[in-house]
This record gives C-alpha cells, structure tokens and sequence, in this order.
C-alpha cells in the first residue's frame, strides 16, 4: 500500500494534473448526451421515433454502405495500381490522387448541381449549340445515388492514402512471393493483396463512413433527411434541444457500435511480418494497350474528382469575383483564419500535454487519457456541437446565477461566444493534432529524455528543452492537418458559430442553399486551394523527407 | 558502500513475472565495477533504475548515504546526481557539442560554464569539436562527447549502457583504453554494463555476473572468470 501511494505520488505532477482535466473537458459532451439520452422523453421525440426515425436510419445506413462499398473499389485499385506498375504519369497521381480531399463534399455536391442542371454549361451548351433538350431526370444528382456520387468522388482518398502507404511498405515479399510462385498481376491481387491489406481497408473505410455520418452540407442541399439534418431540424426548426439530444445520442451509439465492428473485423487478423526489413515493392512497366487504359483510367477518374469542379469554380470565381472580393470577404477569410489558428494552437497544446503525459508514464491511467482524445473525431460535427451546446447552457445557468448574485444584467454570455465555438473544434479535432504528436513522439523514443533527465533537467524542463524541439516537424505537420480540418468544417459551425459570424465554409453553404452558387465559389476556392496546397506539403514534401 | 541497493524488485508492466525479486548489491567508492551478462539479464534495467529513469516495486537504493527510494520516498530521476551514458549516447541532434555538454550545468555563471566545458573537451580530447553538431562527429567522438556531457555536472557516480557496441572492434580497443584512463583520472565511482567479457576484464576493478535478473557471481575478474570459466564459455560461444 506504502508503495502504492509513493508510485502514485511519484507520477504525479502538473503533467498529470492537465492531462486529468482536458480529457474531463473533452469527454463532458458526450456524456451529457448519454446521460440526457435515457431522460424522460417529450412529445416531439415520440413523433420522430414513431413516424422518422425508421427513415433517417434507411436513408443514412444506404449513404454509408454504398459509400463505403464503392470507395473501397475505387481506393484500393487505384492504390494498387500506383505501387505495383510504372505507367505515365504514375508518380504525379501517387499523391495527385489525394487531391479530391481537398474538395470538401458540400461544395463538389453544389458544384456538380451546378454543372448538370438546367442553367448549368451542359445543357446550356446542348441546347444552345445542338438544340438539344434533355430528360431532367437523368441530369438530376439530387437523390440519395447523387449523393452516394458525391460521397465517392471526394472521400475514396482516405481509402487510397491508407491502402497506398501499406502495400508501398510492407508488403513487398509476400506480392513478389506470389509472383515467383507463378501467379498472374490478377490473382496475386485477389488472393494476396487483398487479404493482407484488410486491416488497411477497414482503417480508411471507417475514417469514409464517419465523414458520411458527419455531413450535413451535401445531404441538406440534396434534400435527404439524414440524422444530421433531423438533428439540425429538431433545433433550429422546432427549437428542440431534448430531442436534437435524443437523435444525436442514438446517432452516438450507432457510430460506437461500428467502431467496435471495426475493431472486430480487424481483430486477431492485425498482420505483421516475421522480417522487420521493410523493402519498398518495385513496380512493373506497364506496357502497350494496358498502359493506355490505365492511364486514361486514372485521369477520367482524376478529372472528375478534381479537374472538373476546380475549373468550374474558376469560371465561376470569374464571373463573380468583382462583387464578391470586398471587405465583408476580407471579414470571412479573418474569420476563418481566426478560429483555424486559435482552435488548432489549443489542440496541438492539448495534445503535446497529453501524449507527453501518457508516453513518460506507462500506467493504465495515462492510456486512458491518449485513447479518450480519439472519442470526438469519431463522433459527428452535429453530435458534438449538441453535446457542447448542452454543456455550455448549462454553464449559463451558473453564471446567471452568478451575475445576479453580483447584481449584474443577467445574459446568455458563453453559449453565445465564439468561445463555445473553439472548444467544440478541440472536442472535435483533437484526434487529428494527436495522432500527429503521438507518432512523432514514437520516432524519437524517450532516450533524449532520459538523458536530459540524468542531466538534472525537470519534466517540464527537458520537455521545452528538448522534447518540443525533436518533433518541431510532427507539431507543424498536426497544426496544419487540424487548421485545413477546421476550415472546411461545416455541421458543427452552422450550429454553433455566434450571431452573424460566418466563417468562409459556413458562407460558401448559405450562398449555395439560396442558390446562389456563382458567388460561392470564390469561398469555396480559398478553401480548396488552402487544402490543396497542405496535402501538396504533407503528402510529397513531408514523405520526401529521409525517415 | 557507496551505492547500496537492498530487497529490490521491479516487474515491466506487461511481464508477470519480475526481472528482479530482492535482489541485493552494493558498489564501493571510487570503483570501477563491470555487470557482466547477456541481453535480457537486466543489467540495462538495473542501471535506470539507479538513475531513477525506472519506479521499483520494492526495495531501497541509496546513493552516498542519501535514501533515493524505499516505500516511502522517491527521487526524482534530475536530484539524484548521477551520470549516465546511454548506449546509442543520446546526444541531442538540435544542440552542438558544446551547447549538450553545458545541457547539466545548472547554478553556474556563464564564464564557470565555459571553463568547465572547455576542461572537459580536453579531458576527452575533443577541444577543436566544440562547435559541431553530433551529426558530424564519427561514433568513437560521439561517445566521447556523450562522456564529457555525462561528467560535466559532476557526479558522484556514473554509469555506462554498453558503451562500446556502437564502435567497430579496432576503435573498441582503443577507447576502451581512452576512458579507462579518463575514468582513473577523476576517481569517480563507476558502473559499466556490457555482454562483452573483454570489456569487462579490461576495465573492471570488479565484475559483477548477471544471468536472468539474479547475480551469479561478484569479485575480481581473476577470481570471477576462473571459477565461471566453464559457464562463461558456455554462455558466450
């Protein structure tokens, strides 16, 4: 027992401490929402469990599986393809095929409205120059496979960078097994690619399905109902917060339980090779007719994920611009920039504290602590702001309380700040900043560390002394992933940005659901070339850089 | 003794089984004392545990008379005063030569720091290194640099982690000689840890054998070697 409290004494410092009361902060919302989940339910709950719930869950379970079925297709053949051949152009689309993240769902889901409805530049063109008018049901992309397209286009790279990235590092000797053993390019792929990048597959899967069950922006502007858009309902439209928790928390527990399938299917089966060489696969040449239809293959796909809507947006950003680009934009990028900055130097703080924490000490406790940061990124932007919403109504009540007791005008003072704001970025992104950390943190070991520590150097100390410089690029890296993350968001925003503050993503959405998409689009390529140009630096300056 | 350590037991957090159960040891002042043993005796853990980098589940250490953990205490890893030269050195790549050896020196005016780095790189004969990075230095000035770092604060006892197993076998011989030396100079009370044995029989005052998280045999090297000839052969073929 002596013992006990003298360990727990001796790990105890303001590390711990922090640690403690940032996973508290981080997992309060979604316990409000748990615990409000089995509160006694009201009239309009009754309603929506009776008469929508059935539909909410159709239409978001065929969103998830069509998705996810058709990003696997997609993201594993193409990350197979550029690791095993050499054809043109390979070693521009292995990264130029991340691109498409750049594009944000919500906006390649107006976009393409904008491309194929009745004013767009098809029929236009078609009617205009060859007189031809066309069926609009087959230029319709506002119904669930529309979105389904939508989906695909922009959210296959999470499957492709994971997929890519294994079979590029680990799976060389067994592929060139399969090909001394005499098996064809075909089968190799079907018998042993793919088993042995299952636990891959189901990694970027699940990251496709929870960006699905987050959207608000394409299913909105499409008009499915979906849980975000009745959690979006139930409070905006019927001032609801009981049953906006309700359908959150159900949402809640749906996601968790795919997260346990997910750990179920990867399960015993998480491959690792007997050989610690890790040798990169070479690549065949591709040669004749399989060559050209290959490549043709690639840059249709690469067309339509990125080409197309980028130079339909450019058009439009030239046709607009003069309007658009004045002061109240200026107001738009500074507030983006604002929350993106602020919001992304709190989580890469957060996280440095807590990897740092849970490294050093190696207990179930600190575990627990690095495991609990995962929690918000796997729930939807609309849970969480919910969740925050709670949280922070709640505060309210207190301080009113407080100012009374003072003898000032009571106001809802937090739940109307940019405060609330910035902290469900955290929640949200938190996840992001700390993989990043943590996997720099991994590289460097505890070595240097130790050392400072022999050399008579405080925890604190070695960590501003040394630790925080030997992963000076795995910090930068996590700030901009989490600074892009925040730009695009969108659910989380429209539900808890301040009265009459926008930020460029959330006003590229209101001109887009007024219809007014041309003056979008200027928003819109800020964001995408923001994106762009991270995934650029992430993906080929990042990786060039010796390991 | 210098450095006593009594009943000491400590388990890794994933093995059920401990590394050491009640192990005793003491290591007299100014000695130099080699722990012989394979990889995965526990040689390395016993040195962080002396330096404190590892909480004991039991047991007491202490360091010139000064209790540094029994059930009721636990010294911090930075108050303990120990010098301790990592295998793999651990210099730190974003510092120069200079800027990690006056990394220990707390308390001191700028000029005091200066004149006990510049004493140290002629200790270890690295004085025109002072402004390189530890990138580029070769592994045999590496370690150096990584013993001036280690001796710069002054510690009353310091520790080597396989120092030699970076270095190829013809550099081996002669830095092995180089610190033998360096160590004699200061006096200091030192623990050094190899699998090698002609290390041990090089440097040490005394050998220490270590097999399993148990010690098998203490004494000096003639004695130590001669009555485990049979079994050192054995271990090391």
């Amino acid at each position: 027992m002596l013992y006990l409290i003298r360990k727990m004494r001796s790990q105890f410092n303001s590390w711990a401490l922090l640690s403690f009361i940032f996973s508290i902060l981080i997992i309060l919302p979604a316990l409000l929402i748990m615990v409000q989940l089995f509160a006694e339910s009201n009239e309009n709950w009754e309603h929506i469990k009776e008469f929508m719930l059935k539909n909410y869950i159709i239409n978001s379970v065929t969103l998830v599986i069509f998705t996810g079925l058709f990003t696997v297709i997609i993201g594993v053949c193409a990350a197979w393809l550029v690791t095993a051949y050499t054809f043109p152009l390979q070693r521009f689309f292995k990264w130029g095929m991340i691109l498409p993240l750049a594009i944000p769902p919500y906006i390649g889901a107006y976009t393409y409205h904008g491309i194929l409805n009745y004013t767009g530049v098809i029929q236009t063109n078609l009617r205009n120059h060859f007189d031809i008018k066309v069926d609009q049901k087959f230029f319709d992309i506002m119904n669930i496979p529309g979105a389904i397209f939508i989906f695909t286009l922009f959210l296959y790279p999470y499957v492709f960078i994971i997929t890519r990235s294994f079979l590029e590092n680990q799976s060389s000797s067994l592929i060139e097994n399969a090909r001394i053993l005499g098996k064809s390019s075909f089968q190799t792929f079907i018998q042993v690619v793919l088993p042995i990048s299952r636990t891959a597959i189901v990694g970027g899967v699940s990251l496709v399905i929870l960006e699905v069950f987050n959207d608000y922006g394409v299913v909105k502007y499409f008009g499915i109902q979906t849980f975000s858009t009745a959690i979006f309902q139930a409070w905006f439209g019927m001032g609801d917060i009981q049953s906006a928790i309700k359908l959150a928390g159900t949402l809640m527990v749906i996601v968790v339980f795919i997260l346990i399938a997910e750990k179920l299917i990867r399960g015993r089966k998480r491959y690792s090779y007997s050989t610690s060489k890790v040798r990169p696969l070479q690549p065949k040449e591709l040669k004749g007719w399989k060559k050209y239809s290959v490549l043709s293959l690639f840059l249709t796909w690469f067309a339509f994920a990125f080409l197309i809507p980028s130079i339909q947006l450019l058009q439009w950003v030239y046709m607009t611009y003069d309007v658009i680009l004045n002061e109240v934009f200026l107001d738009l990028i500074w507030n983006s920039v604002f929350v993106a900055s602020i919001g992304s130097a709190l989580i890469v703080i957060t996280a440095l504290i807590i990897a740092n924490f849970s490294r050093l000490s190696k207990g179930w406790f600190s575990q627990f602590f690095s495991k609990i940061t995962v929690l918000g990124y796997s729930l939807p932007g609309a849970v969480i702001a919910i969740g925050v919403l709670t949280l922070f109504l709640a505060l309210d009540q207190k301080v009113i309380v407080l100012y009374e007791w003072i003898g000032l005008e009571p106001t809802l003072v937090l739940s109307l700040s940019i405060s609330m704001l910035i902290f469900a970025y955290v929640v949200r992104f938190l996840a992001v900043g700390y993989n990043s950390i943590e996997s720099g943190f991994e590289k460097v070991g505890t070595a240097f560390t130790d050392a400072s520590r022999t050399l008579g150097m405080s925890v604190t100390k070695t960590f501003f002394k040394v630790d925080i410089k030997m992963i000076k690029g795995a910090v930068a890296g996590g700030f901009i992933l989490v600074f892009v993350d925040i730009l695009k968001e969108l659910p989380l925003t429209l539900i808890l940005q301040p009265f009459n503050f926008y930020t460029l993503a959330t006003k590229t959405f209101q001109y887009a659901s007024d219809e007014r998409i041309h003056e979008a689009s200027v928003s819109s390529i800020v964001i995408i070339f923001i994106s762009a140009l991270s995934i650029f630096f992430l993906h080929k300056v990042l990786e060039k850089e010796p390991k | 003794m210098f450095v006593q350590i009594k009943d000491l037991t400590f388990n890794y957090k994933n093995s059920r089984k401990p590394l050491f159960e009640n192990l005793s040891l003491g290591f007299k002042q100014g000695e130099v004392t080699v722990i012989l043993g394979q990889s995965g005796s526990g040689k390395s853990t016993l040195l962080r545990l002396i330096a404190g980098l590892e909480i004991p589940a039991r047991g007491s250490i202490s360091i010139d008379r000064a209790v540094m953990n029994d059930s009721l205490r636990f010294v911090q890893p930075e108050k303990r005063g120990v010098g301790l030269v990592f295998q793999d050195y651990a210099l730190f790549p974003h510092m120069t030569v200079e800027k990690n050896i006056k990394f220990g020196l707390h308390k001191m005016s700028r000029k005091q720091k200066q004149n006990r780095m510049e004493e140290l790189l002629t200790l270890v004969g690295m004085e025109e290194f002072a402004s390189r990075y530890p990138y580029e230095l070769s592994g045999g000035q590496q370690q150096r640099v990584a013993l001036a770092r280690a001796l710069a604060p002054n510690p009353s006892l310091i520790m080597f982690d396989e120092p030699f197993s970076n270095l190829d076998s013809k550099l081996q011989e002669q830095i092995r000689d180089d610190l033998k030396d360096i160590i004699k100079l200061t006096g200091i009370t030192s623990i050094f840890v190899t699998h090698d044995e002609e290390d041990a029989r090089a440097i040490g005052d005394r050998i220490v054998l270590m097999h399993d998280g148990k010690i098998q045999e203490a004494g000096r090297p003639e004695a130590v070697f001669k009555k485990n000839r049979e079994k050192l052969s054995l271990a090391y073929v």
